[in-house]
């Protein structure tokens, strides 16, 4: 671990111009992880950012880290692989709804049960904007893109039920409707010791719907703080998480008050007590000498 | 007396065959013998047939033996399974259960009369010595030792410890069982003797171990401190041994929960820093051959290893087969050159393994180590080896001046940029999928694209000069060749000593380096060359195209190719070698000079 030293915002952007279309939510998105970062004051060194594909996994690239902009669906298990590698590190991974619960969907649950200590951000616009405008895992049934023309047939996903369900012990949601709000959240799900998992309901101004841009997100917006959730009771926030797609709740669904033992701390336990039982390396061959 | 003999044993499954095989191999290896033992089994887990190959030999073993010496059948359906597996000649003796029924006269072998048939009451021998049938594999040692003189004290010594923990009584039993088969042997002597030699190196220290624990081990040996993977046969040991030793030299191993998961987190590991490594066979190698391009365009040290199976698909999972080797070089999407090695025994899997290892940080790329079933699962008696003698190679990283405005892809001499991680201060830089300038920034220009597609692929130039991942054997200048490698090495390097005791003039090359193809090196083994054969167990005669499609092969040199599960046999090649030597003769009259 570092020292502490100050950090600020400005310090967490890249030199990369972002890609994105102007208006879209990632903006803010980026601004959130930024402030977040600059509260926590890691040095930009020790932080590993790691991203699938889709316009929201640009995110790495405008970031000042270590940055990895991976393969699609992917990112949880390559950001899985830094951490183990390294336990020092502070590791972000993020991406789109569809690289993350489409064809990254297998990932999380298993990410979850084993509580490594990463921070997951989905930028959820129930769409797939850099393929320019296909239906989406939580995309709304009945809705109408250029691969459902006559309105989609299926359930979308609920993200935030699903990793509540698998036992994720930090679950949280934000929205560019409240930037301070989302920084917030983002901060307290780095700093919370385990897996933890943020939705951010950010608008596609290209291919959303009105409703799914900024006016109509807030106005279906309530903080989970103004209606008195206590986010340490996990049934009441699956209760709320059911309402996903129709209201948008801010803030932290779920935080674990007995945060269970990390993955990589255990890990480091498991060396720790196993490393006196190390024949030298250059003597490995021994271990199979038949006597 | 003979200086060589292979055993070949089948039964079903809980018939204790291959612990027969193991107890044999180890006391062989007691008695100072080098040996070599092959499992196969079906596909069931439990029940079903299962079988063992035990060679033993006063001189080093190059491959598991073609034709039985002695064949053990404890019932003729599950023998029978194995077909050429287990190959009866004229010169094996067969023991089988007396149980059975069947006459000696009568055994259900076609097209063969083998040396001598004795029909002994194995399981009626166990039952009344030991008190259960399930001492039959203990009653066979017996009669290998008192036939073939093979460890008669070692196998009960190996025996006693193995069971020590399990009872007196249990251990008596055993050696009841284990003295009425050498008893029944002494009591009923072969018509020829086979009695294996005794062999002068009896007490010196001997390793035994199979291919895959080879390659976790000397995989360890190089630094890889990160396995991730997920199970599938025949490599999931590799796994296994990651997950008993690899945190005490501060590593982790993570059983994922799909093949990309395995290879992803290996991925994130290697740009965390640390040398890391997959494993897995056929389907999982079609699984993860996203993540190997990523692993190549982002320039990442990686080793994956693919024990190889009859394919496509769940084809034959328990069978030895070479059919990955085009996937192995051309599963990537895009203008790759992804480096492709491939060990020939156990014994060279630990240098193979390392030199994986050492090419992958030194070029930062990914690396396939192509194993197969029978090198992986095969157990070999080894001597000690000096492991002093192997350099390991890290990755080059940045310092100094390189991290002032550090650019990460950074175009060089050797076109290999110095790497930072996570954690390095001043070494920030994204690593992508996507096509990148030097510093990592992402790109659309076709100019870029050429240049680093320059850079990916120039800076393997120096691996085709690598003439020690090669290796020659026979007279350089013969006009008659073979190539071969992996597992199929073997069977050659014993058909050529065969072939040069009969005076042929033959040469075999072994490439270890597979891939990129070396073309230097090949030309100048083809300079000598009018016929030759390119022998490997793949159906499409994989490795004979792929030669094709760099090198201009001699007319003469021709494919011998075939599916795997059916071995090719030491004999057979020298066949067809002395085929070629009449070809050759015969368009040659006159040329030919028998090697001296």
């Amino acid at each position: 671990m570092s020292a502490t030293c100050e950090f600020q915002a400005k310090d967490y952007k890249s030199d990369l111009k972002p890609i994105w279309c102007p208006g879209c939510g990632d903006f803010s998105v980026v601004q959130g992880i930024y402030r977040a970062l600059a509260a926590i004051g890691r040095p930009p060194h020790e932080i590993a950012f790691v991203s699938g594909i889709g316009c929201s996994s640009r995110i790495p690239g405008y970031t000042t880290a270590y940055g990895f902009n991976s393969v699609h669906g992917r990112s949880l298990p390559i950001a899985q692989g830094i951490k183990l590698a390294n336990p020092d590190l502070l590791v972000l991974a993020a991406g789109g709804d569809g690289d993350g619960f489409s064809i990254g969907g297998g990932h999380i649950a298993h990410l979850i049960r084993r509580n490594v200590d990463i921070t997951y951000i989905v930028m959820d616009n129930q769409i797939y904007g850099l393929t320019k405008g296909q239906l989406s895992p939580t995309s709304q049934k009945g809705r109408v893109t250029c691969t459902s023309r006559f309105g989609s047939l299926e359930e979308p996903v609920n993200p935030l039920l699903y990793v509540l369900a698998y036992g994720a012990g930090f679950v949280a949601q934000a929205s560019p409707t409240d930037l301070a709000g989302m920084a917030a959240v983002i901060e307290e799900a780095i700093r919370y010791p385990g897996f933890a998992f943020v939705n951010i309901q950010s608008p596609c101004v290209t291919y959303g719907e009105e409703a799914q841009q900024i006016r109509g997100l807030k106005a279906i917006s309530e903080s989970l703080v103004s209606l008195g959730h206590n986010p340490a009771d996990r049934l009441a926030a699956m209760d709320l998480a059911q309402h996903y797609g129709e209201k948008m709740h801010l803030g932290v669904f779920y935080r674990n008050p007995e945060p269970a033992p990390t993955y990589d701390a255990l890990v480091r336990e498991r060396q720790a007590l196993l490393s006196k039982d190390a024949l030298p390396k250059e003597n490995i061959l021994d271990l199979f000498i038949k006597k | 007396m003979r200086k060589d003999l292979v055993f070949g044993m089948a039964g079903s499954g809980g018939d204790g065959i291959v612990s027969a095989g193991d107890s044999l191999l180890q006391a062989a290896a007691a008695e100072g013998y080098h040996g070599v033992m092959t499992k196969s089994f079906g596909s069931q887990i439990r029940g079903g047939e299962s079988s063992c190959r035990v060679r033993i030999a006063t001189e080093p073993i190059l491959n598991p033996g073609g034709n039985l010496d002695v064949a053990v059948a404890l019932n003729w359906e599950d023998f029978l399974k194995f077909g050429a597996e287990l190959p009866v000649s004229g010169n094996t003796v067969v023991i089988y259960e007396a149980a059975t029924g069947i006459k000696e006269t009568e055994i259900p072998l076609v097209g063969v009369t083998p040396l001598q048939v004795i029909a002994v009451p194995i399981a009626a021998m166990a039952k009344e010595t030991a008190g259960t049938e399930r001492a039959k594999n203990t009653v066979v040692l017996g009669l290998i030792a008192g036939w073939f003189g093979i460890g008669a004290v070692a196998v009960m010594k190996g025996i006693r410890k193995k069971l020590a923990k399990k009872g007196e009584e249990l251990v008596n039993a055993n050696q009841r069982a284990f003295d009425a088969g050498r008893a029944f042997a002494m009591e009923h002597p072969l018509k020829t003797s086979m009695a294996v030699m005794p062999s002068e190196t009896k007490g010196q220290v001997k390793l035994i171990t199979d291919g895959n624990d080879m390659c976790a081990a000397a995989a360890i040996f190089a630094g890889c401190q990160f396995f991730g993977g997920y199970p599938i046969t025949p490599s999931t040991e590799i796994m296994q041994f990651f997950t008993d030793h690899v945190w005490k030299y501060g590593g982790a191993v993570l059983q994922a929960e799909d093949e990309i998961a395995g290879i992803g987190a290996a991925v994130g590991a290697s740009f965390a820093g640390k040398k890391s490594m997959t494993a897995t066979s056929g389907p999982g190698l079609s699984l993860k051959s996203e993540m190997m391009g990523l692993a190549s365009i982002a320039e990442l040290p990686l080793v994956i290893v693919d024990v190889q199976r009859g394919g496509p698909s769940t084809g034959l999972p328990t069978k030895t087969e070479q059919s990955d080797l085009f996937a192995a070089c051309f599963s990537a999407h895009g203008d790759v050159i992804r480096p492709v090695l491939a060990p020939t025994s156990v014994a060279d899997t630990f240098r193979i393994t390392i030199e994986a290892f050492n090419i992958a940080e030194y070029y930062q790329t990914p690396v396939i180590i192509l194993s197969d079933q029978e090198i992986a699962s095969r157990k070999e008696t080894l001597d000690p080896i000096d492991t002093s003698q192997f350099k390991i190679i890290n990755r080059q990283e940045p310092h100094g001046a390189d991290l002032v405005d550090y650019k990460r892809f950074k175009q060089t001499d050797n076109h290999i940029s110095p790497i930072s991680h996570p954690g390095m201060l001043g070494g920030t830089y994204l690593a992508s999928g996507i096509e990148h300038v030097e510093s990592g920034a992402p790109t659309n220009s076709g100019s870029v694209h050429q240049r680093m597609n320059d850079k990916r692929t120039k800076k393997f130039d120096p691996l085709k000069d690598r003439k020690d991942l090669f290796e020659v054997l026979g007279n350089p200048d013969a006009p008659i060749a073979m190539i071969a490698w992996g597992s199929i090495a073997g069977v050659c390097r014993e058909a050529l000593a065969m072939a040069q005791a009969e005076g042929l003039n033959v040469k075999l090359l072994v490439p270890y380096l597979l891939y990129p193809v070396a073309e230097g090196v090949y030309n100048e083994f083809f300079t000598s060359v009018q016929k030759g054969l390119i022998i490997e167990q793949t159906h499409l005669a994989q490795t004979f195209k792929l030669l094709r499609m760099h090198i201009d092969l001699p007319k003469g040199v021709k494919s011998l190719a075939r599916s795997g599960a059916n071995p090719f046999l030491p004999g057979e090649i020298v066949a067809a070698l002395h085929h070629l030597l009449s070809e050759l003769q015969r368009s040659h009259e006159g040329q030919l000079q028998p090697q001296e």
